[in-house]
């Protein structure tokens, strides 16, 4: 951080891995405050879709209606509609009555069991009247499916059989509507894209290379052992002391105390690098993970306007302080 | 204000026969004799925030 620009924030980012459902980036040149907004953000406010509301017509299952609609809520749905759509307290087209196209998505669910086997209802039960959200084990086994190998195999293969909502026994019967609404992770857990979304501060590690040769390399050993995780190594060409993963590191600080005990303090010194921050973003699926990162920033962006736009606040001064940064 | 209270239907606990019993009747099985009924399930839809 360059000294009187701190509050000049123009982070990079530079992703590491990225796949449907896991993302790994780096985001430098901020600070802590814009990291953990971001992880916020991506966990509580990028909105999906969810069954909301629960019309029970036929329930002589085991499980109360109530635990039904409960379960039904905590399906992750294939949500990439969600930032178009309304939330159903501000849809203007229903009254708020949260059942029109531009609010809500309608389901429908019937099961019956008929033979002296189990049967299984699952999320692939759930007839959805919009193709673009549906379960996202089911929108996966239709993917599978275009790809090639017939819907049914998709679904019925063993590690893909749907989100089991209740088991029927002969002469059992479900029978029910439900309405998914667009929500946010703040408002119930159930509209949370996240599985987990962290961060951590990169290492800086500093051997001192002097007193480091003058351990032997049985000492070397004992004090590369003492990290719990495989942070530092012996080069086999050199017998030096590498360090092979400083990601690896997890601020426990044992190294530190092995070096003490061994007189040897000042051995290595670790800090954490205060402008630099590695985020692992997983998905439920509702949302891609690269996706919930570009949402979010959306998120964060609309909420700044609201804050700039608002016409009593006196920014001039804020902005002076911040060398017009602010405005 | 109900004009008239409706009969209810219930199940026996033991025989499984259907019994409507109105207001201040006995509670017992008309078939058997058995003193647990269960009432039926409503045909309405009911409604259930998903929470």
């Amino acid at each position: 951080m360059e000294g009187g620009g701190s509050y000049h924030r123009m982070p990079k980012v530079r992703i590491r891995e990225m796949k449907d459902d896991y993302l790994k980036f780096e985001l430098r040149e901020t600070d802590a405050s814009m990291a953990n907004a971001l992880r916020r953000v991506m966990l509580a406010e990028v909105p999906t879709i969810a069954i909301d509301l629960v019309e029970i017509e036929i329930n002589s299952s085991v499980l109360n209606d109530e635990f039904i609609a409960h379960r039904l809520g905590l399906i992750p749905l294939v949500s990439d509609r969600a930032m178009e759509m309304r939330f159903s307290r501000d849809c203007d087209a229903c009254d708020g009555d949260g059942q029109c196209q531009f609010c809500s998505v309608e389901f429908h669910l019937w099961a019956r069991c008929e033979s002296d086997q189990t049967l299984d209802v699952t999320s692939a039960d759930l007839k959805s009247n919009d193709p673009l959200v549906q379960p996202v084990d089911v929108a996966r086994a239709i993917d599978a499916a275009a790809a090639g190998g017939t819907l049914s195999s998709a679904v019925d293969s063993s590690d893909n059989r749907g989100i089991i909502i209740v088991k029927l026994r002969r002469g059992q019967e479900l029978r029910l509507r439900a309405i998914a609404r667009k929500g946010i992770g703040k408002d119930h857990a159930k509209w949370s894209p996240g599985a987990t979304v962290t961060f951590m501060y990169e290492p800086d590690i500093h051997i001192n290379e002097e007193m480091m040769e003058s351990l032997t390399l049985d000492e070397k050993r004992q004090w590369i052992d003492s990290s719990p995780t495989k942070v530092f190594d012996i080069d086999p060409n050199t017998q030096q002391v590498v360090i092979v993963d400083p990601e690896a590191y997890t601020y426990d600080e044992e190294v530190i105390k092995k070096a003490e005990a061994m007189g040897k303090s000042g051995l290595v010194e670790i800090y954490a690098k205060e402008d630099s921050f590695i985020f692992t973003v997983e998905s439920t699926g509702a949302v891609k993970a690269y996706q919930m990162l570009v949402n979010a920033i959306d998120v964060l962006r609309q909420k700044l306007d609201a804050v700039r736009y608002t016409e009593d606040a006196d920014f001039h001064l804020l902005d002076e302080h911040m060398g017009g940064a602010a405005l | 204000m109900d004009p008239q209270p409706e009969p209810v239907s219930y199940i026996c606990g033991d025989c499984g026969a259907e019994n409507t019993l109105k207001q201040g009747d006995v509670i017992q099985c008309r078939e058997c004799g058995y003193r647990i009924l269960y009432k039926k399930r409503t045909r309405r839809i009911v409604q259930y925030e998903a929470r």
